[in-house]
């Protein structure tokens, strides 16, 4: 649940993004300058995180008014073995230290949904994280860690569900994959016959969401999803209905056993009970259009 | 009078219909409270709660009844109840302090041959710590229900007497009290007789977790759960009294306390009680549905969106908010225009810079752009749905107890919700093949 430190929202002196070359983060830079916030967001190769010495220069970089967002992470497609997880934890162990020494407003740790066991039945905050792989152990003990090194600065966690739309640069199964397939190869290839529920929630949602929780000043943890689930199969024919031509939804013999995942987004309800989101077929529409605008 | 002298310690809720109904059953009765203000007003006739009969039997017997805040008065009674509340916190837990007290206060006035049966709500364990003779000390369970108190005091299905020899009969006085009833009487140790009342909670308490849970996939596959739930009624293994009427997650503050209770024991003795966790998690997620349904179809929709609600209290017939889910909505609709309406309840705690609290029910519909129908209340059907309509300024008509003719709604032009089905003829969410 999330608490507000600002009873009315209001925008931080300044935004300090890392990670904001990712997909994530880049639709936030875009959100924060389209509502006029300052925002500072070093790239890899001014401020390498995981670089032994790069909690001092964060150090330098970061001001007590600053709202800081930590995005920066190396993702599964980028790797899912220990040293992916070594590296990762070094990365918020600078974060951590300089926060240390130089404590901000207010800080915000983009975690995700993988924290949570497929277990069934909805999941809401009260929901008990159990990481079942490297990566959501990743994302869990960086949530432990920023709990521990923030003390008196005010701490949101956000746990993202599964994004998609246009600029992605993962290919991960789902809206995104599916579409680089359809339009390569005129077909979608599923696990199974696609059976699994998910929620997906367009990016530019969630770039929004991250910055009402800037302007709230929100402190807590939070899940960012959607609401609603539907199967990659009702996914994989959306994406193939953008097409003009047409494009086969093909199944595979299954070796995966199927899951199912709803959050219960009651509390983003509470915290912002004026929020709207995109519907998945006006995202999927949206993804489609901005990223093969000749189709 | 052809009863035994009893005395009530206590005048709360439990304590008045208890001394109501033994006065009907042909006790004299003396109720004691420490109060002396409620005391005086009780002797005037004039009801610090509300109780659908119990006014009327409190008159009928008035000269049966007298009231005392000076524990000696009970000196005279071969038998005296305490009837203490046990108020919960947010968790559900316990404060039992008060009860120790009056306990503490009235026993040493109970006379050498008289019993002292404790009513309140205790853990197991409580009585035989209670510093009194074993031999006529007691525990009984109550089944107060809010709203029947009076019916389910005068006409229990059972007494549960938990006692230090359940092998040895009861007193002659309490077992000629008792009779007087002509139900059952189950004796059994005191720690059987705590649990259970905690038992029968959990009971009830699994009925509403499992009535929620499947009339909220009701809503989603185009089922309707009241029809189920009339063939339910007919298994005679789930019955026609059983709690199978969807709600807002389970309110009034006893039952969470038991299922708190449960928990707490499990925690401490070691054992599995991730069902009676659940239900606490099915609660609190149901208690919300309201919440969720104004948010996509009207704070979503609207600039400056006017909300009504009728009732506060946590079930009709009380003025009880104690964990009501109105108040838990008001909480999630700050900053918002809301205007409530309560029969019972004057008015709630300030801090809602935009609630107005309305006498009469009409001015909550009056340009509302959703009305909530939080308590089911029964003055509130006498209401044509299509004048409510003519009035509101928006359609969406929650009613999550089906109060209202769902049909006379809909044909009003009302946007109509309700527990256990969806909210137009042939919704279904999409059932997977």
């Amino acid at each position: 649940m999330l608490k507000h430190l600002n009873e009315h929202p209001s925008a931080p002196a300044r935004v300090v993004v890392l990670g904001a070359s990712g997909f994530l983060g880049k639709a936030l830079l875009a959100k924060l300058a389209e509502r006029g916030i300052a925002t500072l967001a070093p790239t890899r190769s001014t401020l390498d995180l995981a670089e032994r010495d790069a909690a001092s220069e964060l150090e330098r970089i970061l001001r007590p008014d600053d709202t800081l967002v930590m995005l920066a992470a190396l993702t599964p497609d980028r790797g899912k073995d220990i040293a992916t997880l070594m590296n990762n934890l070094a990365m918020a162990e600078t974060v951590c230290r300089a926060l240390a020494h130089k404590p901000v407003r207010h800080c915000i740790y983009v975690s995700s949904d993988a924290v949570y066991p497929f277990r069934g039945g909805l999941v809401n905050e009260q929901t008990a994280a159990e990481p079942a792989d490297l990566y959501a152990a990743m994302h869990r003990t960086r949530e432990l860690m920023f709990a521990d090194a923030c003390g008196e600065i005010s701490l949101a966690i956000l746990r993202p569900t599964l994004l998609y739309g246009p600029g992605d640069t993962h290919n991960s199964y789902g809206p995104n994959r599916f579409r680089r397939q359809a339009a390569e190869s005129g077909a979608i290839s599923l696990g199974g016959e696609g059976e699994e529920t998910r929620d997906h929630l367009f990016v530019e949602d969630a770039a929004g969401i991250l910055c009402d929780v800037i302007d709230h000043r929100s402190e807590g943890l939070l899940n960012v999803a959607s609401g609603r689930s539907v199967t990659f199969m009702e996914i994989a024919r959306m994406v193939a209905a953008q097409f003009d031509t047409p494009v086969e939804v093909k199944g595979s013999p299954r070796n995966m056993p199927v899951t199912h995942r709803t959050f219960d987004t009651t509390a983003l309800l509470a915290a912002f009970p004026r929020i709207t989101l995109t519907s998945l077929d006006d995202g999927l529409a949206r993804a489609h259009r901005d990223v093969a605008p000749d189709r | 009078m052809s009863g035994p002298r009893v005395g009530i310690a206590g005048l709360t809720h439990l304590g008045l219909n208890t001394a109501a109904a033994f006065a009907e059953r042909g006790c004299r009765v003396v109720g004691h409270d420490g109060d002396v203000a409620l005391c005086e007003q009780l002797a005037k006739g004039v009801l610090p709660i509300s109780e659908p009969g119990l006014d009327e039997l409190l008159q009928k017997n008035r000269d049966a009844i007298s009231f005392s805040p000076d524990p000696s008065a009970v000196a005279d009674c071969s038998i005296v109840y305490v009837a203490q509340d046990v108020p919960t916190d947010s968790d559900g837990k316990s404060d039992l302090a008060p009860l120790c007290s009056l306990v503490a206060e009235v026993s040493p006035a109970v006379d050498d041959s008289a019993s002292l049966v404790l009513l309140s709500q205790v853990p197991p364990g409580f009585t035989r710590r209670v510093a009194f003779e074993p031999a006529r000390l007691f525990y009984q369970v109550e089944t107060l229900v809010f709203g029947r108190a009076v019916e389910r005091a005068l006409h229990p299905e059972r007494f549960i007497v938990g006692s230090s020899d359940p092998d040895s009969e009861l007193p002659a006085a309490l077992l000629d009290l008792l009779r007087k009833f002509d139900c059952p009487i189950l004796q059994m140790n005191y720690e059987s007789a705590e649990f259970a009342k905690i038992a029968i909670n959990c009971c009830l308490a699994g009925q509403v977790g499992v009535t929620n849970t499947l009339a909220e996939l009701c809503e989603r596959i185009g089922a309707d759960w009241a029809d189920i739930a009339s063939a339910l009624r007919l298994d005679r293994r789930i019955g026609p009294h059983a709690y199978l009427e969807p709600g807002l997650g389970i309110s009034g503050g006893n039952l969470e306390r038991d299922l708190a209770t449960v928990c707490d024991y499990g925690n401490t003795l070691g054992t599995e009680t991730a069902v009676i966790r659940s239900l606490v998690d099915n609660s609190h997620y149901r208690r919300d549905w309201a919440f969720r349904i104004l948010h996509d179809h009207v704070l979503t929709r609207s600039d400056s969106p006017r909300i009504g609600i009728l009732g506060l209290a946590y079930k009709p017939g009380t003025a009880s908010t104690k964990n009501s889910p109105t108040l838990r909505l008001i909480e999630q609709l700050a900053g918002f225009d809301i205007k409530v309406h309560d029969e019972l309840v004057g008015s709630v705690e300030p801090g809602h810079t935009n609630l107005v609290t309305c006498p009469d029910p009409a001015d909550v519909w009056r340009d509302s752009d959703a009305l909530v129908v939080m308590t089911p209340s029964p003055s509130y059907v006498a209401h044509d749905p299509a004048q409510i309509a003519q009035a509101m300024r928006g359609d969406v008509f929650i009613d999550p107890f089906g109060l209202f003719d769902r049909q006379a709604c809909l044909s009003a032009g009302l946007n109509y919700f309700r527990l256990g089905k969806g909210n137009s003829e042939g919704e279904a969410h999409g059932l997977p093949c």
